[in-house]
């Protein structure tokens, strides 16, 4: 568990990069810290590996000040994925993997197979890559190069910065869908930076909106802050199509109406496909609802009443739980 | 005459300066730039120095070190790696100042050490111009170790001042030729070694994995 206690960077008299930050990230978790260019989202992710160190405040993982250490020390138990993914460019693919592994004295026959341990996990064929330089690999090909980097030593925490900022949408996309299936299966602590509220949607367990001047804004999991967004500078972030984005974090099973069906036949969907995929089946047939079925036997509907109750539930349920 | 014996050991003499000169002022030369790429002000006052050094006519140089040296071998080659200071350290400034910061950055974020990160990100990838800048001082040595002569140590000089004294122009022809030869053997050969470390070959050493400390 990563935490953050009012942790204050300031550079000179002005504002403050990053402003009395306070928050948890369990562990295992993704937590995305997304915001605006001058939010200090990278200023806090690097206060967890010491390449920033707070005016004031603290950071503690698993309880223990990270000010405590030696920070050498601290850096190589902690996976690293920067912005233009600073791959060294005199060393070949195999070699940038082996960093932290060499570092940490490992002998050779473990770091070769951890490599291409890693190289495999990545989607990369190390057969092939092994021996390839940085400039011989596409932009998403070195994006996963420093993933696979970033996890040799098998860190319990990764901090990603920008991690897939320097591809083209497609490759964008494809890594994201890529983290997300590595994630599931790892459970790391994963801090990450984004400025792109898209991605930090898709990727993080929970969001921290971070405003100009560092300050947090919102602090919670994807579908409270587009339930409710805790301030007008969050609720314009996340944009006006917010209503429409819940529908991708909601299933056909959050929206089911059981009982008598509708007399017309609409299209059949899986439970779990999500609300956006059932209104885009709804809109293009002229059935007034959705069968929702599993394994051929149909468990009940979903019509545009329910996916709005569906909406209104999720709303009150996380009033609730904003005000205890 | 056949003075092509004399020519051959005088060839060696003047390479021997060249080399022993480069062996003084590369290591030096190249920590200096190391202490100063991060320290503007100290590489401002050290470059400034050696670019002063470098401005002191050679045969002025020579002369003054033979106070201190007496003649021979020693203020030759003192001379010459004095020279040879400014392009090896202005080079590897430069080269240390253009590793890409992302780079840097990820060392230190994986927990390298500085001197981890000095040996193993940012000199192999400053190394080219690091070489870039011994050549120059290498092809600069070359051409200014005639001089040499005129303090007792020996090498070309020493036909090109003598066939000036007797009128022989042959023999000045000649030995000018050598220089310039050995002045673009030298330069060949660093320019090649120069190439092929922008190519990268300062790959993994050693077999896959290449886990060489």
């Amino acid at each position: 568990m990563i935490e953050y206690q009012e942790a204050t960077k300031r550079y000179g008299a002005g504002t403050p990069a990053l402003d009395r930050l306070t928050l948890e990230v369990p562990a295992g978790e993704t937590c995305v810290l997304v915001g605006p260019s001058g939010g200090g989202k990278t200023t806090a992710l690097k206060m967890v590996n010491r390449l920033v160190e707070p005016t004031s405040g603290r950071v503690l993982i698993d309880g223990r000040d990270v000010a405590a250490g030696d920070p050498v020390e601290l850096r190589r138990g902690i996976g690293y994925v920067i912005q233009q993914v600073g791959l060294f460019p005199h060393l070949d693919v195999a070699a940038n993997v082996a960093t932290v592994p060499r570092l940490l004295g490992w002998d050779r026959r473990r770091i070769d197979s951890r490599v291409d341990e890693l190289l495999d996990l990545v989607g990369l064929d190390p057969a092939i890559y092994r021996r390839r330089r940085p400039d011989e690999l596409s932009g998403g090909q070195r994006q996963r190069v420093g993933v696979a980097r970033a996890l040799a030593a098998d860190p319990p925490i990764l901090l990603m910065d920008e991690p897939f900022g320097a591809v083209d949408p497609v490759t964008r996309g494809r890594l994201q869908e890529e983290f997300l299936r590595l994630q599931g299966q790892l459970r790391r602590t994963v801090v990450l930076v984004t400025h792109d509220i898209d991605e930090a949607l898709r990727l993080g367990d929970h969001l921290a909106v971070l405003a100009a001047g560092g300050r947090l804004e919102q602090y919670g999991t994807p579908a409270e802050v587009l339930a409710r967004p805790a301030t007008p500078f969050v609720a314009d972030f996340v944009g006006a199509g917010r209503t429409l984005r819940r529908l991708d974090l909601l299933s056909a099973a959050d929206a089911l109406a059981t009982g008598a069906g509708p007399a017309t036949e609409g299209p059949a969907v899986d439970p779990g496909a999500t609300l956006a995929e059932v209104m885009g089946a709804l809109l293009t047939s002229d059935a007034p609802a959705v069968r929702v079925a599993a394994d051929g036997s149909v468990m009940g509907w979903v019509t545009l009443d329910s996916i709005r109750a569906a909406l209104r539930v999720e709303d009150a349920a996380q009033g609730a739980e904003e005000r205890p | 005459m056949d003075n092509r014996p004399q020519l051959w050991s005088e060839t060696t003499t003047h390479a021997r300066l060249v080399a022993l000169a480069l062996l003084l002022a590369v290591p030096p030369a190249v920590a200096l730039g190391v202490a100063a790429a991060r320290r503007p002000r100290l590489a401002g006052l050290a470059v400034g120095t050696a670019g002063v050094i470098f401005t002191i006519p050679s045969l002025a140089l020579f002369a003054l070190l033979v106070g201190p040296l007496g003649l021979g071998t020693a203020p030759a080659v003192a001379a010459l790696a004095l020279y040879s200071v400014l392009p090896v350290l202005r080079n590897t400034v430069v080269g240390l100042q253009e590793v890409p910061r992302d780079a840097v950055e990820a060392a230190r974020g994986m927990g390298m050490t500085e001197a981890q990160a000095l040996w193993r990100v940012r000199l192999p990838l400053a190394l080219p111009v690091v070489v870039g800048g011994v050549r120059v001082a290498a092809v600069t040595a070359v051409g200014m170790a005639s001089v040499a002569a005129l303090v007792a140590a020996g090498g070309l000089g020493d036909s090109i001042f003598a066939g000036l004294r007797g009128g022989d122009e042959t023999e000045v022809l000649a030995a000018t030729t050598v220089i310039a030869a050995l002045a673009l053997a030298v330069d060949g050969t660093l320019a090649l070694v120069e190439r092929g470390l922008r190519r990268g070959s300062a790959a993994s050493p050693g077999p896959p994995g290449g886990g060489r400390r």
